[in-house]
């Protein structure tokens, strides 16, 4: 009798083990990952991706920000933060993506910002048997549920949900309070002013300042000098690196505009204000003293 | 009365550019006051060639063309539109316009460069209507008239130019009998009265050989006879040039040319 | 009486693009304003004069080709003006005076490629080997300009091209003295070309025969008309319509000698621009709307009414 119930424990043991050295596929598909992206694809990976090539620097920038960036196998020339991201290797500068370098680099996973182009490179991505993921990131409600389903798909779940908390916690509230008033002006010939649905619109208004241009609804518009005039905001703000005035600031039709005249310049560095991030805190912080700092 | 040279061409030689033979070889003609030449001749035959090397157009390979004495390449367009008026073969008209505007485009040569149209101006425009019998169509658009009546206006532009010598280029082309006997009979008439020179390019033999002081026949670019229509307009002559069988008919003192068939059993 | 007119729609549009506009300043302000004297003001006299500038050209290269339908950025200007703002934004020129000096000399390289091609068959500014060599001209700056936007940065481009479809919204004095400085020289050889531009409608043989140096009447024409161009690009984008329609509403209206219709087009295009531009920048403010639209849109049934009332008189 003992001898018999050996042998069965011993033939249940070889049948666990056996079931449990099959290969992954035989394993039901609740058991892997799954998302879905805002292209309404459902992206499903068996296990978290190891090599990942990030498309658009917002999204290298989310991938480290939850502890995912050694998996980071791929970006483009654009992703310049945070300084490690330099040592990995650039695919290009991804407008349009070459699917080529793409694929060289073997990912399991490429982010890739929605766009047309971009769709019509994540179906040969695709054909080539790479995942791809594709994310809106134009706002700062945006970031929240970009980064929580990056954590998903890098198994970094916990990391990204606290991120995603603070990004949620700072898109939801409401604008703070402050007095002065701002232009965003990024083309001067013709005037080109950036609006409400915009990321930018969004961080002055949590940073305090008003945006004169608020009550135009889409992210750019082109506007005349007279209405900028009109308007009479305190500042104009830029995305410039450097503190040097635009070109048009000597121009005397531009003059006519109080912030120009006065030199009331706001240059916000391109690599903390020019795209959605991470860093969406610091930038409101940045702004906020920039602004009380100014005379 | 000793009649004013208006157009002497001697030796005249001409080729375009590329073509494989002269447009004209050695031809003469002079033109004088109060006299109507008619050009004759076959189809490519060198007619507008030699029209166009007398206004200074084309220039010579050989031989010399002078107008009141003058080379004609050292005339100014200007300066030569008031000694000649030309009534060409073909003209467009793109928009719309009224008889007494395209006269008044005959004294264009004489406007200053932003001077206007002076009262002097629009009496050389009547006087050139009434001459052609064009004074009633003065306020017509030029798409209502007849073709005979819009032949008229374009050589009272002609005239508007106050020229001394009128060329006109095959210009009873389309016209019915009528319009073309008016058209000769009015040119005949301003040579006779006004003492202008006349030079028509015409494929109407009889009439040229009715109404013209000096006929001169072109084959192949070459001159093959100069002179009054009765010494030029002979069978032989009209034969070989126009490859057709011919009888000659004199009326009223001028060879009147009649075209044989071919098919001598014809009914 | 339709002088009389003219003078009134002038005057109306001047007090249009003076008074009309975002910012609110009260009438007794008026003449003290800055937003007035070195916003409004030099805006309106500069859409005057391009124009005036189109409105002549238009007319020039009308008769020029012999064909009704020519209008001044037919014969490729456009698509070299294009080409050129596009290479000083991807070359990153410095100054404010890149584009428009690039624009100028891209479409003055486009008139001179349009004229060269004219001269290959012989045919020195034949009227259907221009029409022709200018699409073909215009299609070839096209496709180089299409390569390099696909090869360079994306978003300046797409601010050059904004540029690129017309817009006032640059105006300033500088930019009105270099038009008024530069335009009277080819309209004063456009005034002296009128009578013989009148005998060329005749065709070129009989424009000869009646006194017209044809040859050299060809190439000024052409020269003055592509420069008033040229310039008109430069200083505010291609702005289409107003070299088309502008000679037709003055035909209409004035009959089509040519001493008449050039004063009477450049008035004319200077009124139809600025009222554009007023509009343009008053019916969807805040934003603007390229001025290429409203041209079109205020062009065409202005024209189908005259039209129908030469048809039916």
């Amino acid at each position: 009798m003992r001898r018999w119930t050996q042998r069965t424990h011993l033939a249940g043991l070889v049948a666990l083990t056996l079931t449990a050295c099959a290969p992954a596929e035989r394993a039901p598909v609740r058991r892997g990952i799954a998302v879905t992206d805002d292209a309404g694809r459902r992206v499903t990976l068996g296990a978290p991706a190891r090599r990942v090539v990030s498309l658009l620097p917002s999204f290298t920038e989310i991938l480290f920000a939850i502890g995912a960036g050694d998996r980071l196998v791929g970006r483009t020339t654009w992703c310049d933060y945070p300084p490690e991201v330099l040592a990995v290797p650039s695919v290009g500068d991804g407008m349009p993506p070459s699917v080529e370098a793409v694929a060289a680099r073997h990912p399991d996973l490429v982010v890739l910002y929605r766009s047309g182009p971009n769709v019509a490179a994540a179906e040969q991505l695709e054909r080539l048997g790479i995942r791809t993921v594709l994310f809106d990131l134009n706002l700062l409600d945006q970031l929240g549920p970009a980064a929580r389903r990056l954590g998903v798909l890098t198994g970094q779940g916990k990391r990204a949900d606290s991120l995603a908390r603070v990004m949620d916690s700072l898109a939801s509230q409401p604008p703070a309070p402050g007095t002065q008033s701002l232009a965003f002006i990024v083309w001067d010939n013709p005037p080109i002013v950036i609006g409400a649905g915009s990321y930018l619109d969004r961080l002055a208004a949590l940073a305090g300042a008003r945006n004169v241009f608020h009550d135009v609804s889409s992210p750019s518009a082109q506007v005349s000098i007279e209405t900028i005039a009109a308007r009479d905001p305190d500042f104009v703000a830029g995305l410039a690196d450097s503190a040097v005035p635009p070109r048009y600031a000597s121009r005397p039709e531009w003059r006519v505009v109080r912030a120009v005249r006065t030199g009331r310049f706001l240059f916000l560095p391109g690599q903390l204000f020019g795209r959605p991030g991470p860093r969406a805190a610091e930038a409101i912080r940045e702004l906020r003293r920039r602004l009380e700092a100014a005379p | 009365m000793d009649r004013e040279l208006i157009v002497a061409v001697r030796d005249l030689t001409c080729r375009y550019a590329g073509a494989p033979r002269d447009a004209l070889l050695g031809v003469s003609l002079e033109v004088r006051s109060g006299e109507f030449h008619a050009l004759l001749g076959p189809n490519g035959s060198g007619k507008t060639t030699l029209l166009r090397a007398a206004l200074g157009l084309v220039a010579p390979e050989q031989g010399r063309v002078e107008i009141l004495a003058r080379p004609a390449g050292d005339w100014s367009r200007r300066d030569l539109a008031r000694v000649v008026g030309v009534v060409p073969q073909r003209e467009e008209n793109l928009f719309p316009q009224r008889v007494h505007e395209t006269v008044l485009l005959g004294r264009y040569p004489h406007l200053s460069l932003f001077g206007g149209v002076r009262a002097a101006d629009r009496a050389a425009v009547e006087r050139a209507l009434v001459a052609c019998d064009a004074a009633d169509l003065a306020d017509r658009w030029l798409w209502t008239l007849s073709g005979g009546e819009y032949q008229r206006v374009r050589l009272a532009r002609a005239l508007a130019q106050e020229p001394k010598l009128l060329v006109l280029d095959e210009p009873t082309a389309s016209l019915d009998l009528r319009h073309e006997m008016e058209l000769f009979e009015l040119v005949r008439l301003l040579v006779d009265t006004q003492g202008l020179a006349a030079l028509m390019i015409t494929h109407h033999v009889n009439l040229a050989a009715r109404f013209a002081d000096q006929v001169l026949i072109l084959a192949e670019g070459r001159a093959v006879a100069r002179g009054a229509p009765a010494d030029v307009l002979t069978r032989e002559t009209v034969e070989r040039v126009f490859s057709w069988p011919v009888a000659i008919e004199p009326f009223e003192g001028r060879p009147q040319m009649i075209p044989l068939r071919q098919r001598k059993d014809a009914p | 009486m339709k002088y009389v007119w003219l003078a009134a729609a002038l005057l109306a549009t001047f007090a249009a693009a003076l008074l009309l506009g975002p910012a609110n300043v009260p009438l007794g302000e008026v003449l003290a304003s800055p937003i007035l004297w070195q916003l409004r003001l030099p805006r309106a006299v500069l859409a005057f004069l391009v124009g005036g500038a189109l409105g002549a050209s238009g007319v020039a290269l009308q008769a020029l080709v012999r064909n009704p339908l020519a209008d001044p950025f037919l014969l490729g200007l456009s698509g070299g003006a294009g080409l050129g703002a596009v290479v000083a934004i991807a070359l990153h020129l410095p100054g404010p005076w890149a584009l428009p000096l690039a624009a100028f000399v891209g479409a003055v390289g486009a008139m001179a490629l349009v004229y060269r091609l004219g001269l290959i068959g012989g045919a020195e500014l034949d009227a259907r080997i221009l029409l022709l060599g200018g699409v073909a001209v215009g299609a070839f700056a096209a496709a180089i300009t299409t390569a390099i936007v696909s090869l360079a940065e994306a978003t300046e481009l797409r601010n050059a091209f904004l540029w690129l479809w017309g817009g006032f919204s640059g105006a300033s004095w500088t930019t009105v003295l270099v038009i008024l400085v530069y335009a009277p020289l080819p309209l004063i050889v456009l005034a002296a070309a009128a009578r013989p531009l009148d005998l060329l409608a005749l065709g070129e043989e009989p424009a000869q025969y009646l006194g017209a140096d044809v040859r050299r009447l060809k190439r000024l024409v052409y020269l003055s008309a592509s420069l008033l161009t040229a310039a008109a690009v430069a200083v505010a984008g291609v702005i289409g319509f107003v070299g088309l329609i502008v000679p037709h509403v003055c035909r209409l209206l004035w009959g089509r000698l040519h001493r008449t219709l050039f004063p009477t087009a450049f008035l004319a295009g200077g009124i139809l621009l600025t009222t554009a531009d007023t509009l343009a920048r008053t019916v969807v403010a805040p934003r603007e709307l390229p001025v290429g639209i409203v041209t079109a849109l205020v062009g065409v049934p202005l024209f189908a009414f005259l039209l129908r009332r030469w048809t039916v008189s």
